[in-house]
């Protein structure tokens, strides 16, 4: 306990427990977090993953179920929609993004911090660049192979040449800053609000420290939930880019399609989330 | 305890890099492979139940009102049998009605005729004895009259032939008049 009045801060961003693992310095407490993170993520899919199998008459699914659905589909639909059509890797990235960083971010509400030196053991591991930096750079690889695959080597190459040679240095410029604005936004969101709990945390509770807890920890789970919606949006779209050509007129050729069959989908899911 | 490291710029990755890389590489996989598929699958199963939910109403109320038009056609029907049954009755009533009163005509103008017919005898039996006994009894009133008896029967006969020829002249006569 602080006691009435704190006597000093104590708050060090970015200082991590470190292990030597085969000559590699690794923050231990950001891969313990990842581990517990991914396997949230993991159990969730397996827990829903049995519902589905499980054959119930009514076709009535659980919550987990909406929860997952409901990701599943919007993500499809944003896949078709910029991609023409359900890709089979990028939807399953796009969802495996949003979940990770999703439960990685909240991972951040979880009062964790204890012991003399006030180790914070489940800090978010996406307030660590390793992993943001990771999982840009994941995406945005799996982007250039989706473009040299799609448009072939020359095709995906010449577009950094489009329209005019001389935006070449641009072109790659922007091709390079795509994983690290990818990255640095979202580790600048998530690190900001492990610091501004840090910093309420040392509010005397007379001063109103669990008001402003609660209600920066409400406001935190917005942020990662809409961080973690921009960054699978985000590798959605840079595969849109990569895959749509460079000239405008391929992407108006696939326009989205939504057929019928696509509406009534749609309103069946937006039906039972209200319920959930 | 875990000792902290001072000297760190957490925006440069380190080795973490490659253990998140590999980490989440291997969730991808695994949510890829064995997650995402099945609720693919689950959701288009649902569309697809729902669908044939929908094409099982349209067809069940299509059933219902192709149902509904028989239900009206045969009732329909019955209001026709009904009314046709009706009319038959009525002309079936109309004719035993005209057939009995043709029977009662027939029976009727049969008594009269049987009434005729015994008159028509009874007068003319009336006439045979009249013929007989007028014609003695004239004869012996003329006879006690006249004073002459008229005992020669042909004689006799004669006058009173006579007498009822004229007598039916006269009535033959009269007749057209009445």
């Amino acid at each position: 306990m602080t006691g009435f009045a704190p006597l000093e801060i104590h708050i060090t961003p970015g200082e991590h427990p470190t292990r030597e693992w085969f000559g590699l310095t690794v923050n231990i407490d950001t891969v313990i977090s990842t581990v517990v993170a991914g396997a949230i993520v993991l159990l969730l899919g397996f827990l829903v993953r049995r519902m589905l199998t499980r054959e119930t008459a009514d076709h009535v699914p659980t919550k987990l179920q909406i929860i997952w659905e409901s990701v599943v589909g919007e993500v499809n639909k944003q896949v078709e929609d910029n991609l023409g059509k359900v890709h089979p890797f990028v939807a399953p990235l796009a969802i495996s993004l949003f979940f990770f960083i999703l439960i990685a971010n909240w991972l951040e509400l979880v009062p964790s911090e204890f012991g003399p030196g006030r180790l914070h053991a489940l800090p978010a591991p996406t307030s660590d660049t390793n992993l943001t930096y990771a999982m840009a750079i994941f995406a945005v690889v799996s982007v250039w192979v989706f473009g040299i695959r799609t448009k072939g080597f020359k095709g995906y190459f010449s577009h950094f040449v489009q329209p005019y040679p001389v935006l070449l240095p641009l072109n790659v410029l922007e091709e390079l800053v795509k994983p690290v604005t990818l990255a640095l936004r979202l580790f600048g969101n998530i690190f900001a609000g492990g610091i501004m709990l840090a910093l309420i945390a040392a509010i005397p509770w007379y001063a109103g420290m669990p008001i402003a807890n609660v209600l920066w920890k409400l406001f935190d789970m917005a942020i990662g939930g809409l961080q973690a919606f921009i960054f699978a949006l985000l590798t959605v779209l840079y595969f849109a880019m990569a895959g749509a050509g460079h000239d405008d007129h391929e992407e108006h050729e696939t326009p989205p399609v939504t057929d019928p069959t696509d509406q009534q989908r749609e309103a069946h899911e937006k039906q039972p989330v209200p319920a959930a | 305890m875990i000792p902290l490291e001072k000297t760190n710029n957490f925006l440069v990755p380190n080795g973490t890099f490659w253990v998140e890389l590999i980490a989440f590489a291997i969730m991808f996989y695994i949510l890829a492979k064995y997650i995402v598929p099945p609720i693919n699958r689950a959701m288009t199963a649902r569309q697809d139940a729902i669908r044939k939910q929908f094409t099982d109403l349209d067809q069940a109320k299509a059933d219902a009102q192709s149902a509904e038009e028989e239900f009206r056609a045969q009732i329909a029907d019955a209001r026709h049998e009904a009314a046709r049954i009706r009319e038959e009755a009525r002309e079936q009533g109309a004719a035993i009605i005209a057939e009995m009163r043709e029977q009662a005509q027939a029976e009727a103008s049969r008594i009269v005729e049987h009434a005729h017919s015994q008159l028509e005898a009874d007068r003319q039996q009336a006439v045979t004895s009249l013929r007989a006994e007028v014609g003695s009894l004239a004869t012996d009133l003329a006879g006690r009259i006249v004073g002459e008896a008229l005992e020669d029967q042909a004689r006799q006969s004669r006058v009173v032939d006579r007498f009822l020829a004229d007598l039916e002249a006269q009535e033959s006569a009269q007749e057209p008049v009445k």
